[in-house]
């Protein structure tokens, strides 16, 4: 094969060329570095003899090349030589030189023994387009540079497809679905010069260009749902999945969004857009595990970031050179430390903590928010500020009306509506206790004499203690669909006090009824039919302060759920852990309503209450609000001024501004309407993982044989010597390097991406190595066109949609798939092009086509990752107990029907069915997909509830679209499958398949149902179930012709 | 007459040979597609073709490998130190552990108090191999099997050491033992894939570690090498089973068409994709017959759930994967991967070792003796063990009754037995706190070394080109394969 390549490179080469030239990059390099440069080349560790072959002055210094005298050089005299002791390759040595090769490198120093730079260190000049014969095929440059090389092959090029298939090419190609049926029929009809061009331009305008493009990005990101290791929990980062898309599709420049993602963070006043960018270098996979040593990792997440970043812009395998120097390449161990210092200093923790959104992150609003969220903080300033004015202002005003002791003006606002049952407790000096019950005052008899104590909305309040209870048999008699709040003032004695403060609960009956809780200290309230099956339990998160006077809460909406339960403190609604989340069951209890216990247990002694209230219905947080604070005010207002303290004072003020002051009360009303507006938005809104530095500047060490606990000498960040330097303007952090990529005399960057979108369009790259353009990497089938391309595509400003255009546009692109036995023996793999590219769409692609075709596709673009059909058991096999993405529950809607990048990757079990297609993992960048054809990939396309679901929608839309024959309904699908009629011979089939098929399905009705019953989607009820059962498996089988899986 | 029929095939010897013409297609062509294609009706002579890169014929035919994920603590099971007894709850000494590297689980315990097996050893066999009483089963076949006390590994958590001992790096993307066999010696079979995982479910699960497809995965070999993981639940192959309502008549009659169709398609266009679409298409349908009969065990006799034990016939359990395992061997696969997991042993060693033991114990015998009575013990080979070992000192709490063992990669047991190893064979041996080896160390590399070599490689040549360099499995520190334990 290698020499296949050689073989084409020598005749294009023969084109400039005199035929026996040898030429050091082509002929030579090849040989000493697959045979001498372990022992002999950049490696210092491994060297031998400190001999290097791959550096011209050395090996002449060592004598042992003297140029032009191949006779008195050592190295030529002994690869000749049959002296064990002394040839070279050693004898047990696996490499070994074939006569051919000894010749050549005899020939070579004959001829001086010239050297060349690697040709990818060497900045692409645009070269001068070749002549050809065939001129008139030529449409753009590229054409000149295939057809010479075909020309000088002896090879045409294949014709023109038809339009049909170039329609179907373009917008695979273009936007990864096939095209609409209409914009087919348009283009055929199209008879102007430039209907190509319009088609071209038509798809590139397409939204689902970016995310086409993003597909491919994503890979090399190595973008996915999950951390990766052990447990691999969620990982909410799809912002940056959403941002990769937007940005193909408004077209951002090559070299910018390169920037942005390697470094927007450093930009200056950056975007939250660019800073979402720097997702690219939070996609590496993390870890939580238990037991790890921090530093192992970070070494870890910055040699990943510096490899990933040597791949997709350099083409380097530096890699390759973490434990040693590298064996190749001239790139040194401490380069690639110094390289990665770089990404060596984030203030990012090593362990992810199995959180889905693992700082640093930034907040990110739905796009449609946007604008409201930016105005927002200002406009929520202006408004504290207002509410701050007013309070100020309303100082003197308050003084004068308390002075002048208006009660009018001073009267509390009164109970809201719905209050069942009242207990002021407000003297605590006698066993008799009077209380309002449904709006009747009564009185009660304590069992024993109450204990009293200096109180807080009253002068003094009831203690419980051991041996009291007070208790109203008729009170607070609610079941669970019935809406109530219950509170009162309460003081603790002690910090970590548990029991009940009020309860009507029957604690032996499976403590039925409802209780206000106090657990160790904290806040809250159970709800109960059974412990523990069929219950609420809510408690707030943190304690009430012992010793001192709290207003508590609780309301319930009636809807059975702990999301319908508040709990509040002194107004505000508390932080809550919902312990309980299940009731169904009726929770009436027999039992009274009783102060500080449940029925018989649970008692919270010395613990001071005042203020106890029951409403029949959930309070709003503003009633709340205003039911903690009217009965304090009213207590203070009634009380004598010279007895008021100025703490009591402000006390005093803050309520009469909060009830009574109407300016304040709209301030504040417009206040609380903003950040409810903000919190919404908050809610709705996802994260976005970032970049982030540190404030000193980045360092790394160098790591003996790459252990992160064999420190070597310490390193400032740097670039291969190499490659163009680091300007001094350019500052020595990850803007700088994003910056020198950038470069005009970057030999690499500009290549190894045309390279890319080259193979993105043509199966395989002009460099078929994507990630290695060095030593080791394979020879470019066109370097001259690659050179031509990448000058290109810099001097064009990066721009991708244009690059694209061109590609596709040349006559090269536009060449049917059609072979030749002549092809076949000189062009097998089609490296030469002498044929349209013709290979197996990836995996998305397949799944998007079928969900094209039969109409069920989503056009939503972005938003979170979507869980559609797959096997059950797949993420549980590997998954570990606790983890968040252990159980796959699959989504429902049009969820099912998105396009597949929005498929939910967990990485240590990617999506199943993409993954049988070769999806890659995404666990470390993946820059070329393999492309296998396998058994287990027909298992999916014919059985996969997707595809069978996909195949009935399909055939139900020919059934009733496709008119009342049946070759009318087979065009139909042909038209949506493949652009195309079918031929006469292809109808013989079909027609035959499908007598099959409704004969048996006619007679068998119940699997005809059961075949329509697969997928979520419900078969046309107008339709006969055994015709659309046997056009479902007929579509079935079209969805599987190598024709419509094959781009 | 039908547009099929009329069709003849196309295949030249030339575009085949095209096809194969580097060795990498070559053996991707025969892995996962099995020697059908080769044996194709107009292709007299490619079945001579056979992808095999072996520089020796290997005893070893098949690979059965039981991954204990977790780690296995050696001390409770094969590796007997009846001297600890009196060391009960004494600090280890620090001549003993020399500041070797622990787990974060651990470093920050004030002291490393041993803890002595709780459990009683006996000497079986000719061997004379010490025995924990956990294993009744094993211990009655020691003079099958080779134990290897002295297995040594350098990394300490679960992830990379699972990594590590599966593909010889702890980094994540290198092809695993059984994608560089499917890789060497290609596939036995037509019908089933070359290299098999099976999970199984351990009784007990306290503590489950994460195993990920990427264990499994083909690294830089062609994707064609990487595990088909069997499952227990619903189809044992993703996608297997034909749709509900439609029988194997009716997927037969639409492949009919499909192939008839693909057939015209490449008279036309003369892509050789194609036709290798064509043939795996029927592979698959030849597999949806096949799979459903290698995992249909309702035909075994009864013998052999006494032999394996009645768990056998409960999908999912480890006898159930172990029988499976056979099956597969009997049918040609090459390389069954089965993990049985909850090894790692941090806490309530005494709960739960048990049931991890009464999980493999039975089935471990049932599967050595069924493959010996079926003649194929000398042809496969059946290995077991963890990634790493685990500390003779407690993590967390200690009693004679009860402890936990933290990981210790510094020695470990573990046992193979068939496939041309050295029946009868107890090798390495470590001190009296089975911390550090004494005698006989065989670091994992060398592990693989000695296994490449009973399949018929010399592991310094087994090698891919990747980036340029000749990359393999035993990594770049010189292994050894280790004579001692060869028959």
């Amino acid at each position: 094969m290698r020499l296949f390549f050689l073989f084409s490179i020598a005749m294009i080469a023969g084109t400039a060329q005199a035929d026996d030239a040898i030429l050091y990059n082509r002929d030579v390099r090849p040989i000493l570095a697959e045979t001498c440069f372990n022992c002999h080349g950049p490696d210092a560790a491994s060297r031998r003899a400190d001999l290097r072959l791959d550096l011209r002055e050395v090996a002449i210094e060592f004598e042992a090349i003297v140029p032009g005298k191949p006779d008195e050089s050592a190295a030529i005299h002994r690869i000749f030589s049959t002296d064990p002791d002394e040839v070279m390759p050693p004898p047990n040595e696996r490499k070994q030189l074939t006569p051919e090769q000894k010749d050549l490198l005899k020939r070579w120093v004959a001829a001086g023994a010239p050297y060349e730079t690697h040709w990818s260190y060497v900045p692409p000049v645009r070269p001068a387009l070749p002549a050809v014969k065939n001129s008139n095929w030529v449409r753009n440059p590229i054409d000149a540079f295939i057809l010479a090389q075909l020309e000088a092959n002896g090879l045409e090029p294949a014709p023109e497809a038809d339009r049909r298939t170039l329609a179907r090419r373009l917008s695979l190609d273009l936007t990864g679905l096939p095209p609409e049926p209409a914009v087919v029929t348009a283009f055929l009809k199209d008879e102007s010069p430039d209907a190509y061009e319009r088609l071209v331009d038509r798809l590139l305008d397409s939204p689902h260009w970016g995310e086409h493009r993003g597909r491919y990005w994503l890979d090399a990101a190595r973008y996915a749902d999950t951390h990766g290791i052990h447990f691999d929990n969620f990982r909410e980062i799809w912002a940056y999945r959403d941002w990769v898309i937007d940005a193909f599709n408004r077209n951002l420049p090559f070299d910018e969004f390169s920037i942005e993602q390697l470094a927007g963070d450093l930009l200056p006043n950056p975007t939250l857009e660019q800073r979402i960018a720097t997702g690219f270098h939070r996609c590496n996979i993390t870890t939580n595990e238990g037991g790890v040593i921090a530093e192992e990792y970070a070494v870890m997440y910055a040699r990943d970031r510096t490899e990933t970043t040597a791949w997709v812009w350099l083409g380097m395998t530096m890699n390759c050179a973490t434990c040693h120097d590298h064996k190749f390449d001239p790139i040194t161990q401490r380069e690639v430390y110094e390289m990665s210092a770089f990404f060596n200093n984030t203030t990012q923790a090593v362990m992810d903590g199995n959180i889905k959104d693992t700082p640093p992150v930034v907040m990110v609003p739905p796009s449609e928010d946007r604008a409201r969220w930016d105005a927002l903080g200002p406009e929520i300033a202006a408004a504290k500020k207002r509410v701050d004015d007013r309070r100020a202002a309303a100082r003197t005003e308050f003084e004068r009306i308390l002075s002048a002791g208006r009660p009018e003006d001073l009267a509390p606002v009164g109970s809201p509506e719905g209050l069942v049952f009242h207990a002021p407790l407000d003297d605590g000096t006698t066993d008799q206790v009077a209380v309002t019950i449904d709006g009747q005052v009564a009185t009660t008899q304590a069992s024993a004499a109450l204990a009293a104590e200096p109180g807080h909305v009253a002068s003094s309040a009831y203690r419980s203690a051991a041996g009291v209870t007070l208790e109203f048999p008729a009170v607070g008699d609610f079941d669970k669909d019935q809406g109530f709040s219950y509170g009162a003032w309460i003081k603790l004695s002690a910090a970590d006090q548990s029991g009940a403060a009020l309860a009507r609960m029957d604690d032996q009956n499976g403590f039925r009824g409802w209780d206000l809780w106090i657990e160790s200290g904290r806040p809250g309230t159970h709800i109960i039919n059974t412990w523990d099956g069929d219950a609420l339990k809510v408690v707030a998160n943190e304690p009430l302060k012992a010793g001192q006077w709290s207003h508590v809460l609780v309301t319930y909406d009636g809807t059975g759920k702990a999301s319908g339960v508040r709990v509040y403190v002194n107004g505000t609604p508390q932080g809550t852990r919902v312990q309980r989340d299940q009731l169904t069951s009726t929770i009436r209890a027999t039992t009274p309503f009783k102060l500080a216990q449940r029925s018989t247990q649970s008692r919270l002694d010395g613990v001071a209450l005042q203020d106890v209230r029951i409403y029949g219905r959930a309070l709003t947080d503003g009633e709340v609000s205003q039911v903690a604070t009217d009965a304090r005010a009213a207590y203070l207002v009634a009380r004598p001024a010279d007895r008021r303290s100025d703490a009591e004072k402000d006390e005093l003020f803050a309520w009469w501004l909060e009830a009574k002051d109407q300016p304040y009360r709209d301030a504040i009303a417009k206040l609380a309407a903003l950040q409810n507006e903000q919190d919404a938005i908050k809610a709705r809104s996802t994260v976005a993982y970032v970049q982030q530095e540190r404030t000193e500047p980045p360092t790394a060490y160098v790591l003996f044989r790459g252990d992160y606990d064999k420190r070597r000498e310490q390193v400032q960040p740097g670039t291969p010597a190499i490659l163009p330097c680091l300007a001094d303007d350019l500052p020595k952090n990850r803007l700088g390097l994003a910056r020198w990529l950038f470069l005009p005399d970057q030999p690499l960057t500009a290549r190894v991406t045309v390279n890319r979108f080259w193979q993105e369009l043509f199966g395989v790259g002009i460099v078929s190595t994507p990630s290695d353009f060095g030593v080791a990497g394979e020879l470019p089938s066109h370097p001259e066109l690659l050179d031509w391309l990448a000058v290109e595509f810099r001097e064009n400003g990066w721009d991708i949609k244009k690059f694209f255009k061109l590609l596709v546009t040349s006559a090269t692109y536009r060449q049917a798939a059609v072979t030749t036995p002549l092809k076949l023996e000189r062009d097998v793999q089609n490296r030469l092009l002498s044929r349209g590219p013709r290979f197996r769409m990836d995996a998305e692609m397949v799944r998007d086509y079928a969900l094209a075709a039969s109409g069920l596709l989503s056009p939503k673009i972005g938003g979170p990752s979507v869980k559609p059909y797959q096997p059950d058991g797949v993420w549980e096999a590997v998954a570990m107990i606790g983890s968040n993405t252990r159980e796959y529950r699959r989504d429902s809607g049009e969820s099912l029907y998105c396009r597949s990048l929005y498929t939910f990757w967990k990485r240590s079990a990617p999506p199943a069915s993409l993954d049988i297609f070769n999806a890659p993992s995404r666990e470390v960048c993946t820059v070329r997909r393999e492309r296998t054809n396998t058994p287990l990939q027909a298992l999916v396309t014919l059985n996969d509830p997707q595809f069978v679901e996909a195949a009935r929608n399909l055939a139900q839309n020919a059934l009733l679209r496709g008119g009342d024959s049946n070759d009318g309904r087979l065009d139909y699908l042909a038209e949506r499958l493949l652009c195309r009629p079918f031929a006469a011979r292809e109808l013989v089939v079909l027609r035959d398949s499908l007598d099959g098929l409704s004969a048996y399905y006619a007679a068998h009705a119940d699997d005809a149902e059961k075949l329509l019953a697969v997928g979520e989607s419900k078969p046309d009820p107008t339709l006969d179930a055994s015709t659309l059962a046997a056009w479902t498996m007929l579509t079935n089988a079209l969805l599987n012709l190598d024709e419509a899986l094959t781009k | 007459m039908h547009p099929f029929h009329e069709y003849g095939r196309h295949i030249t010897r030339r575009h085949f040979f095209a096809r194969g013409s580097h060795a990498l297609g070559w053996a991707a062509l025969a892995s996962l597609t099995g020697s059908g294609v080769l044996r194709g009706p107009n292709i007299a002579t490619a079945s001579d073709a056979k992808p095999n890169l072996a520089h020796f014929p290997g005893k070893a035919k098949h690979i059965i490998y039981l991954h204990m994920v977790g780690g296995p603590a050696q001390m409770d099971l094969y590796d007997y130190k009846p001297a600890m007894d009196r060391f009960f709850d004494q600090d280890l000494p620090e001549s003993i552990r020399m500041g070797q590297r622990l787990t974060t689980m651990t470093s920050g315990q004030k002291r490393f108090p041993v803890a002595p097996s709780k459990f009683k050893f006996a000497q079986y066999g000719q061997s004379g191999m010490w025995v924990s009483e956990l294993l009744p089963w094993t211990a009655k076949m020691v003079d099958d099997m080779c134990f290897v006390r002295s297995m040594h590994t350098e990394a300490i958590n679960h992830e990379p050491a699972i990594t590590y001992i599966q593909t010889g790096n702890m980094n994540t993307g290198r092809p695993c033992l059984g994608a560089w066999m499917s890789y060497g010696l290609g596939s036995l079979n037509e019908d089933l894939p070359t290299f098999v995982v099976l999970v199984a479910n351990p009784t007990n699960t306290e503590q489950v570690q994460a195993i990920s497809a990427r264990l499994w995965s083909s690294g830089y070999l062609p994707g064609t090498h990487a595990g088909v993981s069997f499952r227990s639940a619903g189809d044992p192959i993703l996608y297997l089973n034909n749709p509900p309502g439609v029988p194997a008549e009716i997927r037969r009659q639409t492949l009919d068409g499909l192939k008839a169709l693909n057939e015209l398609n490449y008279q036309t266009l003369h892509d050789p994709e194609t036709e290798t679409r064509i043939e795996q298409y029927e592979l698959a349908f030849r597999m949806q017959s096949s799979v459903p009969d290698l995992t249909n065990i309702a035909s075994e006799p009864e013998s052999t759930f006494t032999l394996y034990g009645d768990d056998a016939k409960k999908p999912g359990t480890f006898a159930n994967t172990a029988l499976l395992a056979r099956r597969l061997v009997e049918r040609g696969v090459r390389f069954v991967q089965i993990y049985h997991n909850n090894w790692d042993t941090h806490s309530n060693v005494a709960g739960r070792l048990p049931d991890q033991c009464r999980d493999v114990d039975q089935a471990c015998y049932g599967l050595i003796q069924d493959l010996k009575h079926r003649g194929l013990l000398d042809s496969t080979l059946v290995i077991w063990g963890g990634e790493f070992g685990r500390t003779i000192y407690s993590q967390g709490g200690l009693s004679k009754e009860n402890y936990g063992r933290d990981h210790h990669p510094r020695c470990f047991t573990i046992w193979m037995a068939g496939g041309g190893i050295k029946s009868g064979t107890v090798y390495g041996e470590t001190d009296d706190f089975s911390y550090n080896i004494v005698a006989d160390p065989v670091h994992l590399h060398d592990f693989h070394a000695t296994i490449l070599h009973l399949l018929g490689f010399d592991h310094r040549r087994f090698t891919v080109n990747y980036q340029g360099l000749d990359q393999r499995l035993t990594g770049v520190e010189p292994a050894q394969v280790v004579k001692a334990l060869l028959a």
